[in-house]
């Protein structure tokens, strides 16, 4: 649908500055030197010692087979909301407190008495919401794409242990304000955790520190979200899109490869400006949930639920459900419904660009594919509005 | 093209095209204490939404047109297709809302019989099991309505559409002419100047955003105690407490005391006058 001219490259005046007109450009720069300014001395010397342009170059000028598309910001956005995340995780974590005698105060604390701390929690609680919605959004649309498929299953592959990573920073994190939701949404966690064949029961052990959840456990979930899952994800994201490039994009599915080329646009500056709209859209609308519905804390964890019916996350509400159905009760039926289902799922995703070797990328002319991800999407909703339906139900 | 089709191709991208603004006015409104989808707040998102929704849809539609059904529509396409479409969708929408709600509510009910009936007289069903069938049963019927309603208000879209299209002058040259042609509408004729507006505007709405946002939450907790308000910690003195222990115990003492020779007192003059109960004292009638 794009199409850049070299009019239209030039009214943007980037052709300049990545260096694209190397000698000539060459020539010119050493006519001007002297007549730079502080700021661009400063550019020269940096670039001089570290390549800045050509970095730069390497950044913005990466052609897009068939044009920027609103479909391709999802993966940015994630980047974008990741980011924030982080700013927003360390200014909180300048009050949070994580021991069981502290966490729900500091938690308190910051929720009523640090200036703006409220809505940097609900930002950072509804931020963590919007990340488990993009990564579905993006994994949909490579899929639905049919960007998974040689050469790129090693993206596929890095891109679903980064869906691991996302769900693991939803987990550990809810279970730090301490309060009863979270302190019960932790135990019911664990709990299908420990239905894993053969390391399940390490894993719970390891991750509660004793046979009920208290400090070791707040412990242990704290380091795990503040140091290990960051650490990992900036590394595999980092894998991630360093693969991305290498691999290139897969542009869209229809189209002659003459129509593709005709429309091949630069990431600079069609597909940056979708990606800072979409960002900044998806920014208002965590800001406005952050408004509509704060963080408010029930009372303060105790072994004890009392009136408090035990639920995870909402992301993991459909695998909660489908595990009170009767055909999943019973030990046996426990591990099939939490564990040997979704690791089954798990690993056919992973197989996915092995097993699908066929190069056709429309998704209109992958009638297995379009029906599969219909009845996911579908099961995912049923057993999500479902649990919600139960939980009114029990109250 | 059909009208559904143009229906849908013009709403979709102008949906998304206004939606960023209209968010940015919506937060502003939260941030001052008023909710967007009632009372004054709805009202002033309406007022703001018109014009954007006028530039927006000008902006798709002629784009569609161009790109789509390679025609060039006459001037003033935003605020002609925004009239007849806000009049139509004024009447269509309330429509479709209560028609896809009657249709639910219908559907719940008969679902909700069907499934007792079945409870009753074949088998027992489960209460997590009964949740999801009834909810794909009846949520399928609803699905299906919504749909349909929807289907038909994109076709009235695209119906009110048509005429533009038949009075549009087609775009002749090249494929690439014609690329070029809409694709440098999009395009600001002063880049610098668009980028200065843009990055200035934020400045103002992140600005404004700050003085409205509330220091302290617009939720509190019931029971949470301020540190302002809690209570200053009384400073324990052991000398001062042991004194007025030892002097309480020397009261009670002289008390007992008292009460003893009160109740010596009373013996023998009870033993003077036995039997006379209407001569005790009231301090030995509690006693005995």
């Amino acid at each position: 649908m794009w199409s850049i001219k070299p009019g239209l490259i030039n009214k943007f005046g980037f052709c300049k500055s990545l260096g694209w007109n190397g000698e000539r450009r060459m020539k010119e720069d050493s006519q001007s030197v002297n007549q730079q300014n502080a700021f661009e001395k400063v550019v020269e010397f940096v670039d001089e010692r570290v390549g800045l342009k050509t970095i730069q170059a390497k950044m913005l000028n990466e052609p897009i087979p068939g044009g920027s598309r609103w479909a391709y910001a999802f993966g940015s956005v994630l980047l974008f909301i990741f980011i924030v995340q982080v700013v927003t995780g360390i200014l909180l974590m300048f009050y949070y407190v994580p021991s069981t005698d502290h966490a729900y105060a500091s938690t308190q604390y910051i929720i009523h008495e640090v200036d703006y701390g409220w809505f940097l929690l609900s930002y950072h609680f509804w931020g963590s919401s919007a990340m488990v919605v993009m990564v579905f959004a993006h994994m949909s649309q490579v899929f639905l794409w049919g960007a998974y498929k040689k050469p790129r299953e090693l993206v596929w592959l890095v891109g679903l242990a980064l869906f691991g990573i996302v769900m693991g920073f939803g987990f550990t994190g809810y279970l730090l304000p301490w309060d009863q939701r979270a302190y019960w949404a932790t135990v019911v966690g664990v709990e299908i955790m420990d239905k894993t064949p053969l390391i399940g029961d390490f894993l719970a052990r390891f991750l509660k520190g004793g046979p009920t959840p208290g400090q070791m456990t707040l412990s242990r979930f704290f380091v795990i979200h503040v140091m290990v899952l960051p650490a990992a994800l900036a590394g595999l994201a980092g894998l991630h899109i360093f693969l991305f490039r290498k691999a290139g994009p897969a542009g869209p599915f229809r189209g002659t490869p003459e129509e593709i080329k005709a429309k091949t646009d630069y990431f600079f500056p069609r597909q940056i400006w979708k990606d800072i709209v979409a960002m900044a859209t998806v920014f208002l609308i965590i800001c406005s949930l952050a408004f509509i519905e704060p963080v408010v804390l029930l009372e303060q964890a105790t072994p004890d639920p009392g009136d408090y019916h035990p639920e995870p996350e909402w992301y993991f509400l459909f695998l909660f459900q489908l595990l009170r159905l009767k055909i999943f009760g019973g030990e046996f039926g426990q591990f099939l419904g939490a564990m040997a289902i979704p690791g089954a799922f798990m690993a056919f995703l992973a197989a996915l660009p092995f097993l699908d070797t066929n190069s056709e990328r429309n998704i209109f002319k992958r009638p297995l594919a379009l029906i599969g991800w219909t009845v996911v999407m579908v099961f995912i909703l049923v057993f999500t509005v479902s649990a919600i339906i139960n939980r009114e139900f029990l109250d | 093209m059909s009208n559904t089709k143009l229906g849908l191709l013009v709403f979709w991208p102008t949906f998304w095209t206004g939606f960023p603004i209209k968010m940015v006015f919506a937060l502003l409104l939260l941030a001052a204490h008023m909710h967007p989808w009632e009372g004054t707040g709805l009202y002033l998102l309406l007022l703001v939404s018109i014009p954007v929704d006028i530039w927006a849809l000008g902006l798709c539609a002629r784009t569609v047109f161009i790109d789509r059904l390679k025609v060039d529509p006459q001037p003033g396409l935003g605020l002609n297709l925004w009239i007849r479409w806000a009049a139509f969708s004024a009447v269509a929408l309330p429509i479709i809302t209560i028609v896809v709600s009657m249709v639910t509510e219908t559907a719940k009910s008969v679902v909700a019989s069907i499934v007792e009936s079945i409870k009753e007289n074949i088998l027992t069903i489960p209460v997590a099991e009964q949740i999801s069938l009834e909810l794909v049963m009846w949520g399928s019927v609803a699905s299906v309505a919504l749909i349909l309603c929807l289907i038909g208000w994109l076709y009235g879209l695209g119906w009110f559409a048509q005429p533009f299209v038949k009075n549009a002058k087609p775009v002749i040259g090249t494929t690439a002419d014609q690329a070029n042609f809409w694709d440098s509408l999009r395009i600001p004729a002063d880049q610098p100047l668009l980028l200065t507006a843009f990055t200035g505007m934020g400045v103002v709405l992140v600005f404004i955003f700050w003085v409205l946002l509330p220091q302290t939450t617009p939720h509190p907790h019931e029971e949470y105690v301020y540190t302002f308000e809690k209570k200053e910690v009384v400073i324990v003195e052991p000398k001062k407490i042991l004194k007025e222990a030892e002097q309480v115990l020397a009261n009670a003492e002289l008390v007992v005391i008292k009460l003893q020779d009160e109740k010596s007192g009373d013996a023998e003059a009870s033993s003077e006058t036995s039997g006379k109960a209407s001569d005790l004292s009231p301090e030995a009638k509690q006693e005995k």
